[in-house]
């Protein structure tokens, strides 16, 4: 899933201070499984604006709405009425929940109440950890199913650097160095050979490097 | 799972099993809250005797209780009397019909199947007359279970009660001689109920038993014992049999003088249908028990009895009750001395007034009556429950009779029908998981407090105390909260799992397509999960969202003006007594207490919207982790306010105006506490 983070009230107030008639859109899926744009986080979040704005004298109208996913135009066209009757639209999407609302509903402004962080997995309730950057072409098959490009902080792909500490990453003591363990999980699935294969120079163009990258499914488009 | 039957569609286990469907689990926690007037008007409005049952009742409520799975089960029986003896219980008022319909109802007996029809049907706005054969009214309850498990004044106010109904009672009028059957329609009674319970004894069968001064039967001795005729006892007696009626007459003789008091039983301790309570108590109080013990020939000397001849049984083979049958052991006779020998084998009804009107069953004592659950006898206009119907059962059993012959008779007078009652297939109390059983912590029930038996056997004083409020207030804080869990929209939920990994019980689980189930059963409605479902997908029944919204909306209402104004989330397992609220109230006008089944259900948005609603500080008060019902929380308690409290922070709050309180081992809050909380909160800049 995408991860994502709720931006700190302080920076969302800032940005949020102009606009009278806000809308707190949330997204009920990556976003919500992340804790940050959920129904419930609407509801606080839009009550935090609320006694923000108290204070400072200046309440307006803060609303609370959720889609099931803002990088949907169908689930988005549901709200458009909630989203034609305010001045801005906090939106608790990932990026790309934000822009699609932003291209859909051209003349209004659209804030995003939430940092992107990664794609990752749960490891356990309120703990998530980086594993893909989406590189567009997937090596797993080489490194043991562990990913050196998301998971090693110089993103090597033929062995670890002279850093490796009894398991860790040399920039923290908390951060494992993948590379020992795809060299672990090699030598457990009788693998180890795999590491005598050089990885040529990886061509970044699918990871987006060659421009803004898109999906075609010539057998599904109308 | 339980398959869901019209009658079982998620009852808790303790309604489900009482005959007459008590909302155990509504007064257990209005009882929980404090809310005693209201937790005696929710049992009042199903059951006219609460005083009695509260007593005697063998509270099948209790052994399906789910916290006997866990420890002991919640003292059921003990919470109505507690309910139900305080003052406050009589504010209640019957909401009695308003127009009188014009029926007239005979009813025959005064026992509780009569007393219960009569309640109903005068509450349906019928005329209703009871007949009673003895002096008093009140059936076994007046003249079969002893004062010192019942008092008399108790069954009285009882009766009191539904006479102010308008219900007539004639004591001393024996219908079948004095009164034909066929009489009473003569009379204008449109409908007759026949309650004459069971008080027939059941003889030995041996000899000696007819002809010698001092065998007496037990009902006719607990009778005269009740209507305070003192009868004559012996030294040494010996009481054959093994039921209640049994242990109440020897209990009963110890009382009366006698010194050594035998119960003689012809099967062991576990077969023994007395309540095994009642089986502690006489042994307590000196009653002496002969287990695997038959008579076989009483002996006498100058026409009274001398002796009692027994034999030794073992148990052999199960009969066709699943009972082991007792065998007698040859060669193992033996005499015991005795003076007074009374025979407690069984009661049957008194029918042979009626054996040429009414149909009887097939034993030839019980009155008939259809299958169909109608209550109707084989004439018409004539119905019959109680023992009369079923031979000797229990006084909850008698109010179920009297109150489905209620609606039966009520029908029949409108429209002449009868109703067909589905039978409910009572099932057993669903079995909880081992893993929520280990977590679940245990809390001991409280243990009675009886009379010393030197002062129980003084007289016929009642020996068990009612429970003071505190204990009870703790005691229903045990209930489990069945079936008031948290159920899931399957249409909202987005399959995140939070729920599968916060529960503290482990009860949530997930299909591999995501499908979530909690199962109602095994759920304790701690709130957890519905607070912590991103997509608010969970509901509750106990302590929802909106309830607590509520109770904070009306409470803030009341004290606009004061300040500082503080919202105090208090859990209501703290160990605060009667009137501690009350004085809270008092000495702190600007502190509104919002009282939560456990503070874990307090979320950041409840404390915003003390805020929104203008409070200046909140706090939350929560129990000593001790009290808590779930295990290993308290740190998710802090970790949540030290969020909210950093939230509102950044929303130009100051941290001064949230906090945690533990509550003290006695009282809501100390004050010094909220002294100190209230100068800080005034003190900001
Ligand atoms: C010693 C003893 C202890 C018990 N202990 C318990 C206990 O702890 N818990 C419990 O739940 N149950 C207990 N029971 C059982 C319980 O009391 C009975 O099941 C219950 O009272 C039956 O109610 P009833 O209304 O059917 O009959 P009863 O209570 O027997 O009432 C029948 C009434 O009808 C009257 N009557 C009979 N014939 C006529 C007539 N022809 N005309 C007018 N009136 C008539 C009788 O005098 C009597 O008053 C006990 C019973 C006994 C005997
Ligand atoms: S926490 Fe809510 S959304 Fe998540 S799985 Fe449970 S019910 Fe579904
Ligand atoms: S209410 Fe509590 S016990 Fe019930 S499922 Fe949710 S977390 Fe578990």
């Amino acid at each position: 899933m995408i991860t994502v983070e709720q931006k700190k009230i302080e920076e969302i107030n800032t940005m949020t201070k102009d606009y009278s008639c806000l809308l707190v859109l949330g997204c009920e899926m990556c976003a919500a499984i992340s804790f940050a744009g959920g129904k419930r986080q609407v509801a606080e979040l839009a009550a935090a604006i609320r006694l923000s704005r108290k204070g400072s004298g200046e309440e307006g109208e803060v609303f609370e709405e959720s889609v099931a996913r803002q990088c949907e135009p169908e689930f988005i066209d549901l709200v458009k009425d909630k989203v034609a009757d305010c001045d801005a639209v906090l939106s608790l999407a990932c990026g790309a929940g934000v822009q699609l609302m932003a291209e859909r509903f051209s003349d209004k402004v659209l804030l995003p109440g939430c940092n992107t962080t990664f794609l990752g997995v749960t490891e356990e309730l309120g703990v998530w950890s980086e594993r893909c950057v989406g590189c567009g072409s997937c090596v797993l098959d080489k490194t043991a199913g562990l990913c050196p490009i998301a998971r090693c902080s110089k993103q090597l792909l033929n062995g670890p650097c002279g850093g490796s500490m009894k398991g860790k990453c040399e920039i923290s003591k908390d951060v494992d160095c993948v590379w020992q363990l795809i060299i672990d999980r090699l030598s457990r699935v009788n693998q180890l050979d795999k590491l005598e294969e050089i990885f040529p120079v990886k061509d970044w163009t699918p990871a987006g490097h060659g421009g803004p990258r898109k999906l075609v499914r010539e057998d599904l488009k109308s | 799972m339980r398959k869901s039957n019209k009658s079982s569609a998620n009852y808790p286990p303790c309604k489900y099993a009482c005959p007459i469907l008590t909302d155990v689990r509504e007064y257990v926690q209005l009882i929980a809250e404090r809310k005693f007037t209201d937790a005696f008007a929710s049992i009042r409005r199903q059951n006219p005797l609460p005083r009695v049952c509260g007593r005697i009742c063998t509270h099948p409520c209790e052994t399906a209780c789910k916290r006997g799975q866990v420890e002991e089960p919640i003292a059921i029986a003990s919470l109505k009397r507690f309910a139900a003896d305080g003052l406050w219980a009589d504010q209640y008022k019957a909401a009695l019909a308003i127009e009188s319909t014009g029926h007239k109802v005979a009813i025959v007996g005064s026992g509780p199947a009569g007393l219960a029809v009569a309640h109903d049907l005068a509450l349906l706005g019928h005329s209703v007359t009871i007949f009673e054969a003895l002096p008093v009214a009140g059936g076994m309850l007046r003249v079969g279970v002893p004062e010192y498990r019942l008092p008399k004044d108790v069954v009285a106010a009882e009766i009191e009660a539904i006479v102010a109904l308008g219900v007539e009672v004639k004591t001393g009028v024996k219908i079948g001689k004095d009164i034909k059957l066929s009489k009473l329609s003569e009379q204008g009674f449109q409908a007759v109920f026949l309650a004459i319970g069971a008080h027939k004894d059941r003889k030995l069968g041996i000899a000696g038993e007819d002809e010698l001064e001092g065998v007496v039967s037990a009902v006719s001795f607990l009778r005269a014992v009740n209507l305070g005729e003192s009868p004559q006892v012996g030294k040494q007696v010996a009481v054959v049999g093994g039921g209640n009626t049994a242990i109440d007459s020897a209990r009963s003789l110890l009382r009366m003088g006698a010194k050594v008091v035998s119960v003689v039983y012809r099967r062991s301790k576990e077969e023994m249908p007395a309540a095994e309570e009642e089986i502690e108590e006489a042994i307590h109080e000196g009653v002496k028990m002969a287990y695997l013990t038959s008579p076989v020939k009483i002996f006498g000397e100058d026409g009274r009895v001398s002796a009692l001849k027994c034999i030794k049984n073992e148990l052999g083979k199960p009969d066709a009750g699943g009972r082991r049958r007792p065998e007698p052991v040859s060669g193992s006779e033996f005499s015991l001395d005795v003076d007074m020998v009374v025979c407690a084998v069984g009661q049957a009804p008194e029918s042979s007034l009626f054996a040429d009107e009414l149909k009887l069953s097939e034993t030839g004592e019980r009155i008939y009556v259809e299958a169909s659950g109608s209550l109707a006898t084989s004439l018409p206009a004539i119905f019959a429950g109680g023992d009369a119907v079923t031979g000797p059962a229990t006084a909850i059993e008698a109010i179920a009779a009297g109150k489905q012959a209620a609606v039966s008779i009520d029908l029949y007078l409108r429209s002449k029908e009868l109703p067909s009652v589905e039978k409910d297939k009572r099932e057993e109390t669903q079995a909880l998981p081992s893993t929520v059983i280990e977590r679940t912590r245990s809390f001991s029930r409280p243990s009675k407090i009886n009379l010393s038996v030197d002062d129980r056997l003084k007289g016929f004083d009642e020996v068990e105390a009612c429970l003071s409020e505190d204990r009870a207030t703790q005691e229903a804080l045990r209930c489990l909260h069945c079936y008031l869990g948290a159920k899931v929209d399957e249409e909202r939920c987005i399959s995140c799992l939070t729920c599968v990994r916060a529960c503290p019980l482990g009860v949530p689980t997930v299909s591999k397509m995501g499908e979530i189930s909690i199962d109602s059963f095994a759920c304790q409605a701690c709130g957890i999960c519905v607070l912590e479902c991103p997509v608010q997908a969970i509901d509750i029944d106990l302590d929802s969202r909106a309830k607590i919204f509520k109770q904070m909306e009306t409470a803030m209402a009341g004290v606009q003006g004061q300040r500082p104004l503080i919202v105090g989330f208090f859990d209501f397992h703290g160990n605060f007594g009667a009137g501690d609220i009350e004085s809270l109230r008092r000495d702190y006008p600007n502190i509104v207490p919002v009282m939560v089944f456990g503070v874990r259900r307090i979320d950041t948005v409840d404390i915003f919207k003390a805020f929104a609603l203008g409070a200046d500080g909140v706090f939350i008060a929560r129990c000593p982790s001790d009290n808590d019902p779930f295990l290993e929380i308290t740190d998710r308690i802090d970790r949540r306010v030290s969020y909210a409290g950093r939230l509102l922070e950044a929303c130009g709050k100051k941290k001064e105006q949230l906090d945690i309180c533990n509550m003290p081992k006695e009282g809501l809050v100390e004050k010094e506490w909220v002294d100190a909380l209230i100068g800080k909160i005034k003190g900001m800049s």
